[in-house]
């Protein structure tokens, strides 16, 4: 006999394509050939000559895989089986299934929201593609808190371009604010007009429809329009090469560029060379001392940031000529990408539009996971305690001829099935929900964004797929796991108590009653702040912004207001409450000489503290009675005449950083600390003086209560009287201070909204579970009863275990959620603390949740007839 | 069913599954083509040959008998069934009849 067999390689391959059937004979062919052929013309031609066999027997006919009836039929027709079974298995027992993909789709629609709020959310300037940063400062100066400012110096900018090699373009950004544009004989006020550097264009890629990116604001009087105000303005689009007059300038538009898009944070409409303000004064690019613009500068790749930042202080030394600005002043840079969303500590950050925080995104993807893991966990918990139920049907299929694998993936498919419906309910759920959603956080979401990417649509299906299927696997596992013999004996299936599911249980309570504490302080927090006594009356003020020309009149327009019977009140001022007010240097002598300090300030009327109700705790108000009220009498807050150590205050010489040491006025008089900046701050030192040659930029006029409406006309109709050239613009007090907790009550009402949802899904997943173990305990309380056991008895009985599971989760929940919610609460400055009461109550509803849900079952179970349950043994 | 053809391969590999009996395996046909043929024929032509006659029911198989040879491999024996033979008869007459109609005359010259 021959040893030589034939190569291995090419055996191999025959075995792993060719047709089970066939394989023995043709491999037994072509070893006989192979024999004949070392006999004949040697190894080497043999082996050739079997090669060239097998490859030729690579065919249809031979291949395996072209044996579709062998094969793939079974599996399909198996599925499609797996699929009917799974749709007969849900109509049978419709609440449950109901129960099961209701609570799962809540899950799924809970993610798909907020997957929707963080892609806008994270979209906020993404569309630039320089690697730009904004300058910021951190302010520290004597006499009031420290802060971050987004605000910088105007010769910041150029001198950093120059000295930092780091640092290849900068642009400055100066709001403007509102502009009365004059075109042809059109009149119009524009809303935000901002001046910036040439480089403007290149370093933020905002795209021009008309006009060269380079080059559109290179001289003094150019102009860039948006689209909108193009329209506006002269009523077509292209209108390069146009010009207007603002003031006593004239303007050329230079280019006209898109709509600045919502999610981009600087928010403009006109666009201006900046040289057009600033060409009268040849050291703007190296002026070093007040702050009032953005500066955005553009690094090159790979900067090292910390190396960069050690420059800083030798910088301002060399540059701003003050000795001692690195005590006051240090720079820091902030990328782009996190102005939008790393900002909340920044202060005078005026140019950000819709700020949020960020921290809470972090937050609403942990609820979002949170309430996916408790649905999931109801679907696998749901489906496990169902087993009992389909024993039967696996011992049939078992005995029938079905392999364990076979059992398992059945379960899979079902189990991956209810999560496609959970999903398609989820979607249908998100349509419905979303215009409403989007009224209340105040978005544009909508479902398109998925389509955006076309993967995205796919990759969410196969996840949740996916999530059917881990679902379905500890279930699958068990379920598939039941002997046929025990199962189909009629022997219940031995139920150890599964510790796996309880703790299932617990964690799902967990999570809720977390939300439910969580809800409960956030909203008291809410209400804390809405509720707080600040100092100041805040009711039934119209604030009405005064421009250049309203400003003229504002004497006239007060005296003729306070005629009206609907007006209580109007005062004046130089910026508007809810903020943190600038800080201006500000003189004290005292015994050991003169103190500069920092604080807050404010210029107002003589009559503010009467209008706003502020309390005086010593010395006077304003009065026109005395000459030197005008510029040269201040009155301070508490904090501040605290920080001064003064014993004595009232008369105390002072006055503000940039009069001579021999000319200052005098401290008039002390407040209660009020609260001008919103609540997440701490009240900073304040003075107060009046200007009234200064302008004041904001009237403030409080309205009779009995009639606002009636008010609002009468303001609207004297402000006209006086003011033809910008229509008018007010807002009330209360809007302006809710919208200042815009973010803290977008995040409430979310976080309410989740709660709800987690509570109405683990409500779903108690009531399937508490039917499932009630309905195995039927015999048992029938004998029970028989025996003698009382309604009461056998209802404290059933209820008991549920009451343990709560009561678990409750200790798990609480000390997690107390680190959670102080955590956030340190955000404010003045907050609630958490009293235990609110933990008790969160269990208390909990539990009352659990009890009622648990109940249902529980009373039919304990006034069931004992003979109905019992008559089958 | 229609009337059946077939191709002039499946008719030589059919003829050959007759002419041998009871010994007509994939390797022997080839062999036995090559000796009264002188014709080279590829190993899976005949074998895809013989599963195509035994779709079409002009052949049978079965398996042999386990024997040293072969690396101990069973041998698929093919016999031709009697819708086989007829068809192998119905050709021939078919020739036959045809050669009958051609003129005597060309045919010597």
């Amino acid at each position: 006999m021959n040893q030589v067999r034939p190569p291995r390689f090419f055996v191999k391959f025959l075995g792993w394509y060719c047709r089970d059937a066939l394989q023995e004979s043709i491999l037994g062919d072509l070893e006989e050939q192979f024999d004949q052929d070392i006999e004949k013309s040697g190894i080497n031609a043999a082996n050739r000559r079997f090669a060239w066999n097998v490859i030729c027997f690579f065919r249809p006919g031979i291949i395996k895989s072209f044996d579709i009836e062998l094969n793939k039929t079974i599996y399909i027709s198996m599925l499609i089986n797996y699929l009917k079974y799974s749709l007969r298995n849900i109509q049978k027992h419709k609440g449950f299934s109901a129960i099961n993909a209701l609570s799962l789709s809540i899950g799924i629609a809970a993610c798909l929201v907020i997957f929707l709020f963080i892609q806008d959310e994270v979209s906020f300037d993404s569309m630039h593609s320089k690697n730009v940063y904004r300058l910021c400062e951190v302010q520290s100066f004597p006499g009031t808190n420290t802060q971050k400012v987004a605000l910088t110096m105007a010769g910041m900018g150029p001198t950093m371009t120059e000295l930092f090699p780091e640092v290849s373009d900068f642009t400055r950004f100066w709001n403007y604010g509102n502009q009365l544009i004059k075109a042809g004989d059109k009149n119009l006020v524009v809303e935000k007009v901002v001046a910036v550097d040439t480089s403007f264009f290149n370093v933020f890629d905002f795209p021009l429809r008309y006009g060269d990116p380079i080059g559109v604001i290179n001289q003094p009087f150019d102009a860039v329009l948006s689209v909108e105000t193009a329209l506006k303005l002269f009523g077509r689009e292209d209108v390069v090469g146009e010009v207007f007059r603002s003031g006593d300038e004239q303007f050329m538009v230079r280019g006209v560029m898109e709509d600045v898009p919502g999610n981009s944070h600087l928010q403009f409409d006109m666009v201006i060379a900046i040289s057009s303000y600033t060409r009268d004064n040849e050291n703007f690019d190296r002026q070093f001392g007040s702050n009032y613009l953005n500066t955005y500068l553009v690094l090159n790749e790979n900067v090292d940031l910390a190396q960069m930042a050690t420059k800083f202080p030798d910088f301002l030394l060399e540059n701003s000529g003050r000795e001692d600005i690195t005590e006051r002043y240090k720079l820091f840079v902030q990328p782009l990408d996190e102005v939008h969303l790393r900002s909340t500590d920044i202060e005078h950050d005026y140019n950000n539009h819709r700020k949020f925080n960020g921290e809470y995104i972090r937050i609403f993807v942990l609820v979002g996971i949170f309430i996916l893991l408790i649905a999931s966990v109801n679907f696998m918990n749901l489906t496990t305690a169902r087993a009992s139920g389909r024993a039967k049907d696996v011992g049939v299929r078992k005995s029938v001829g079905a392999v364990r694998a076979q059992v398992f993936s059945q379960f899979l498919v079902e189990s991956a099935f209810l999560a496609f419906m959970a999903f398609i309910l989820a979607v249908l759920l998100t349509v419905i929900a979303l215009p409403f959603l989007n009224d209340l956080i105040d978005r544009q979401l909508s479902l398109i964004s998925f389509l955006v990417d076309p993967w995205l649509p796919l990759v969410i299906v196969g996840m949740v797929l996916l999530l059917g299927l881990l679902a379905g696997l500890y279930p699958s596992v068990y379920l598939s796991s039941f002997r046929p013999v025990v199962v189909l004996k009629g022997l219940k299936v031995y139920e150890k108590k599964s510790i796996f599911r309880s703790s299932l249980v617990v964690l799902q309570f967990s999570l809720a009653l977390g939300m439910i504490v969580g809800t409960l302080v956030v909203v008291r927090q809410l209400m804390y702040m809405k509720n707080k006594d600040i100092g100041f009356s805040k009711d039934h003020i119209l604030l009405v912004n005064l421009n250049e020309q309203a400003s003229e009149h504002y004497e006239q327009i007060k005296d003729e207001l306070l005629k009206k019977s609907t007006v209580v009140g109007v005062t004046a001022s130089g910026q508007r409450l809810g903020n943190n007010f600038h800080q201006w240097g500000f003189k004290v002598r005292k015994d050991t000489g003169i103190v500069n300090v920092t604080p807050s300030n404010v210029f107002v009327d003589y009559n503010y503290l009467d209008i706003y109700e502020i309390k005086l705790l010593q010395g006077r108000t304003f009065s026109r009675d005395y000459a030197t009220d005008d510029g040269l009498a201040y009155i301070i807050n508490e904090s501040f005449a605290k920080e001064l150590g003064l014993d004595d205050p009232i008369g105390q010489t002072a006055g503000h950083g940039w009069y001579p040491d021999d000319s200052l006025g005098s401290i008039i008089g002390v407040v209660e600390d009020f609260n001008f900046n919103s609540l997440h701050y701490k009240v900073n030192t304040l003075s107060m003086v009046v200007h009234s040659s200064w302008g004041y930029s904001e009237m403030s006029v409080k309205l009779n209560g009995q009639n606002i409406q009636q008010g609002i006309k009468d303001v609207e109709e004297v402000y006209n009287q006086f003011v033809t050239d910008y229509p008018i613009k007010y807002e009330f007090l209360d809007d302006h201070f809710q919208q200042l907790y815009r973010s803290d009550a977008q995040m409430a009402s979310v976080v309410t909204i989740m709660a709800i949802l987690s509570i109405s899904v683990g409500f779903m997943g108690l009531f399937g579970l508490a039917s499932i173990t009630i309905q195995r305990r039927v015999k048992e309380v029938g004998i029970r009863k028989v025996m003698g056991a009382t309604v009461p008895d056998l209802m404290s009985l059933l209820t008991k275990n549920f009451v343990v599971l709560v009561l678990m989760s409750f200790v798990l929940a609480v000390p997690i959620t107390y680190i959670l919610l102080s955590q956030w609460l340190e955000n404010f400055a003045y907050r609630i603390t958490i009293s235990p009461f609110t933990f008790v109550l969160g269990g208390a509803m909990s539990l009352l949740v659990a009890l009622v849900t648990v109940s249902f079952h529980v009373i039919k179970a304990a006034y069931s007839n004992p003979i109905e349950s019992l008559k089958y043994e | 069913m229609g009337k059946q053809f077939l191709g002039e391969f499946e008719e030589l590999v059919l003829t050959m599954v007759m002419i041998m009996r009871d010994d007509a395996y994939g390797n022997n046909i080839v062999n036995a083509i090559k000796e009264h043929q002188d014709r080279d024929v590829n190993l899976s032509a005949v074998h895809i040959t013989l599963y195509r006659l035994e779709e079409k029911g002009f052949v049978r198989s079965h398996m042999g008998g386990a024997t040293q040879q072969r690396g101990g491999r069973r041998k698929r024996y093919f016999q031709v069934t009697n819708a086989g033979i007829a068809l192998l008869r119905e050709i021939k007459s078919s020739r036959t009849k045809l050669w009958q109609l051609i003129p005597q005359l060309q045919f010597s010259t």
